[in-house]
């Protein structure tokens, strides 16, 4: 009989490679395109001066990129599933004001046109509760080890 | 505005068309490497904004020179109870040469006619009585109509969602660019695909 735990440890992972590959998709959503849409993307939202859209636009997919194949493979598990968390928590808080204060902007998530909508704030609310799931995991495992 | 303007007359001979695009919205040469074209609604805050101040510019560094040819798209929101009037009496226009005029007074005046409903008499101001009859002939024309229309489902397939948004085409690839854009990074994006 399978234990509790197996099937367990069987979802972690399974979820693990599910949320690294979102991350991947992210950034091949932005690799693949001018780094100046994404950019464009970014200073819709009016938080950002001009040098530093440039900065995040250039950088922020090869990070998305890096976490996620660190995800998927499983590598350095509590820093990557905690930098996922927090960007996820940046990109949620971030898309939140935007839709309160009004704003018909493309939230920038998976490359274009994808406008900021109640169903967008639920897909990534549901995909922060999966990667915050996923810290605990991490860190919680090493408490255990410890 | 004034330069937007020059820069229209300066166009008019060059006016020509692809192989869809109506030769009355459509500025610059058909062979430039960039097509955009920019859906838009008269009646949308930000399309005002790009046509008063980022087109002047894209006129300016790009149509002129002849690296982009520029179309203009209807693309009006079912939100906005005037803009498919507008959006007829533009295209009406264009079918006279008088598309950038009209297109100007209609963003120009827009509050004042997006809250009384006086369309027309907004596109009148810059029309001859005799273009005025013509256009608020044409305006109810099936081919008008059904050209705005076709607009509108052309931006449709291109999963357009707000307005305004411009098409970038260059070669095979196609670069949907929505919402105000920074004219910096545009000519970023511009000068990139022409690299």
């Amino acid at each position: 009989m399978v234990s509790l735990s197996r099937v367990f440890r069987a979802l972690v992972l399974a979820l693990r490679v599910a949320l690294g590959a979102v991350f991947v998709y992210a950034a091949w959503t932005k690799l693949r395109q001018p780094w100046q849409l994404f950019a464009m993307s970014i200073d819709a939202y009016k938080v950002l001066p001009y040098w530093a859209v440039l900065a995040v636009a250039r950088t922020l997919p090869w990070a998305e990129l890096a976490i996620g194949l660190l995800l998927m493979a499983g590598r350095w598990l509590r820093i990557t599933s905690t930098a996922a968390s927090l960007l996820m928590m940046l990109f949620l808080a971030l898309m939140t004001k935007a839709y309160a204060d009004g704003m018909h902007i493309d939230c920038g998530c998976f490359g274009l046109g994808d406008p900021i909508s109640a169903r967008t704030l639920a897909r990534d609310g549901s995909l922060l509760a999966g990667y915050l799931f996923l810290t605990w995991t991490s860190l919680s495992g090493r408490r255990k080890a410890a | 505005m004034k330069l937007f303007a020059l820069a229209l007359t300066v166009l008019l001979p060059c006016l020509a068309a692809s192989s869809d695009a109506d030769p009355g919205k459509a500025l610059g040469s058909p062979s430039a490497p960039i097509q955009i074209e920019v859906f838009s609604d008269f009646e949308c805050p930000a399309c005002k904004g790009l046509h008063e101040q980022i087109l002047p510019l894209v006129m300016r560094d790009y149509v002129i020179p002849g690296k982009v040819f520029l179309v203009s798209r209807e693309f009006p929101l079912q939100m906005h109870p005037y803009s498919r009037e507008a959006a007829c009496y533009a295209t009406a226009a264009a079918r006279l040469g008088k598309y950038p005029q009209v297109a100007d007074t209609l963003f120009l005046n827009q509050v004042a006619w997006g809250a009384n409903g006086k369309v027309w008499d907004t596109v009148a101001k810059v029309l001859t009585p005799a273009e005025a009859s013509k256009v608020q002939l044409l305006a109810k024309d099936p081919a008008v109509l059904s050209e705005v229309q076709r607009d509108v489902d052309a931006g449709k397939a291109a999963a357009i969602n707000q307005t305004p948004t411009m098409i970038v085409t260059h070669g095979a690839s196609r670069f949907p660019v929505a919402g105000a854009v920074n004219y910096n990074l545009l000519r970023s994006l511009l000068d990139g695909l022409l690299k």
